[in-house]
């Protein structure tokens, strides 16, 4: 385990805008523009895939996660493994808990969560600007058929 | 991707691989200056070592306080955008921030970080620390790599004392008795490097900064315009704007406007109120029912 402070530099080389995700049920393999618009899907937004090849978005991706780590990184080796297993599950028991549709802005993060987290006392761009602004959003019955691997 | 919008990055490049020109970016100027004042006896402190017995002070020992000042132009490329500009940013009600580089980045960092700060300071029940404006200032940038072009003075009073950091843009910070940032930055700083000194007052801080500011008005073309001061103390800010307005519009020597009567009347024909439905279609609107409803 390293004690990174900011993240690697994981610039992606290639960057292709279809892929099998945004493509129609009948034609997979091509952007269907008709469904997902010409920005990025908000499926794949919301798995966290970079909608460019810019290196300061994959820095700006991961820089949350580089800094959890090395948060959790430091609790262990000050405390042992169970302090950062602990707020881990906390973690996962409050996002599993807390399921919004896209529709209703189903990326931001839950009170709880933002508690867990420490950033309570915090607004910050990404709070406000949610990068939904350019991008279609999906409707309840779209995500849940995904969600349940029913399309 | 929230905050920052990458999705015509890829667009953009492939389009630039096809020899389609990038747009040219905009270069801005700015002079901003800010100085610790009032600071003679802290400076002494670091340079002679102390026995409690020796009274090195004339004078009673006072607390530094700390200033800013700017010039008011800006500037997009060639073009003048605005002559009188507000360069100096409010942070906390005993911080402010003098911004230089892109001005919506400035204004919008700067804007931000006060509301972090303001909330910070509600979580832990204290007054805000310059530092910490300044470290949640230098984080925040150092993340964009410089992406967010601002480079700013923050200074400021609290209860550990007087405090003056630049940040750059990159994430870099100084701390220093008197600094400058900006285009304009090497012509105020020759003013303070010459001028200078330990102790100095209130009026002779405001005027050393002034005159700092008035170096980058003349020898930058990217400054220009008025000089604004804020004087920080640990009672009050006080906002000097446009305390010296070296460039003011003179009146035109000549008026350019006709005479009344200097154009011929050709031709006159003139239309009763009564006869205008001949010419247009006309509805009367009872005046109270269609008023547009307006705050007052």
């Amino acid at each position: 385990m390293s004690l990174r402070i900011v993240p690697e530099n994981s610039k992606a080389t290639s960057f292709s805008h279809t892929n099998r995700t945004t493509s129609a049920p009948s034609a997979p393999g091509v952007h269907d523009t008709l469904r997902h618009g010409v920005a990025q899907s908000p499926f794949d937004a919301a798995a966290g895939k970079p909608s460019s090849a810019h290196p300061l978005e994959a820095r700006l991706k991961s820089w949350e996660a580089t800094q959890e780590a090395l948060r959790m990184e430091t609790l262990r080796r000050t405390y042992g493994i169970a302090e950062p297993v602990r707020r881990g599950m906390e973690l996962k028991i409050v996002r599993d808990g807390e399921w919004r549709p896209l529709a209703l802005g189903g990326g931001l993060p839950s009170v709880h969560e933002d508690i867990l987290k420490g950033r309570d006392d915090m607004i910050s761009w990404e709070d406000v600007y949610t990068g939904d602004e350019m991008r279609g959003v999906p409707g309840v019955h779209d995500e849940m058929e995904r969600k349940l691997k029913m399309q | 991707m929230p905050g920052f919008d990458f999705s015509n990055y890829n667009r953009n490049a492939a389009l630039h691989a096809q020899g389609m020109p990038l747009p040219k970016a905009t270069s801005t100027g700015t002079t901003i200056v800010g100085c610790i004042f009032d600071g003679g006896v802290v400076v002494r402190f670091s340079a002679i070592p102390l026995r409690p017995s020796m009274n090195l002070f004339p004078h009673p020992i006072k607390p530094p306080l700390s200033m800013i000042a700017a010039d008011t132009r800006a500037t997009s490329g060639p073009i003048v955008a605005d002559k009188n500009c507000e360069k100096l940013h409010y942070i906390a009600p005993q911080i402010w921030c003098a911004g230089a580089g892109t001005a919506a980045d400035t204004e919008f960092t700067t804007a931000l970080i006060s509301s972090q700060l303001e909330l910070h300071a509600m979580s832990t029940g204290r007054k805000p620390r310059v530092v910490t404006c300044m470290t949640m200032l230098k984080q925040h940038l150092f993340r964009y790599q410089g992406h967010i072009g601002a480079y700013l003075v923050v200074a400021g009073v609290d209860p550990t004392g007087t405090h003056l950091f630049t940040v750059h843009a990159h994430g870099s910070t100084d701390k220093l008795p008197y600094v400058t940032m900006g285009s304009g930055s090497l012509a105020a700083m020759s003013v303070f490097e010459s001028k200078w000194k330990a102790e100095l007052t209130q009026e002779e801080a405001v005027e050393l900064a002034s005159e700092a500011i008035l170096a980058g008005i003349w020898n930058d073309l990217g400054s220009g315009s008025n000089v604004d001061v804020a004087v920080i103390t640990p009672e009050k800010t006080t906002l000097k704007r446009n305390l010296i307005k070296p460039n003011e519009k003179v009146p035109k020597q000549q008026s350019y406007k006709f005479a009344r009567g200097t154009t011929a009347v050709l031709n006159e024909k003139i239309i009763k109120k009564s006869e205008i439905g001949r010419y247009v279609s006309v509805q009367e609107v009872p005046l109270e029912s269609d008023k547009m409803e307006v705050d007052s």
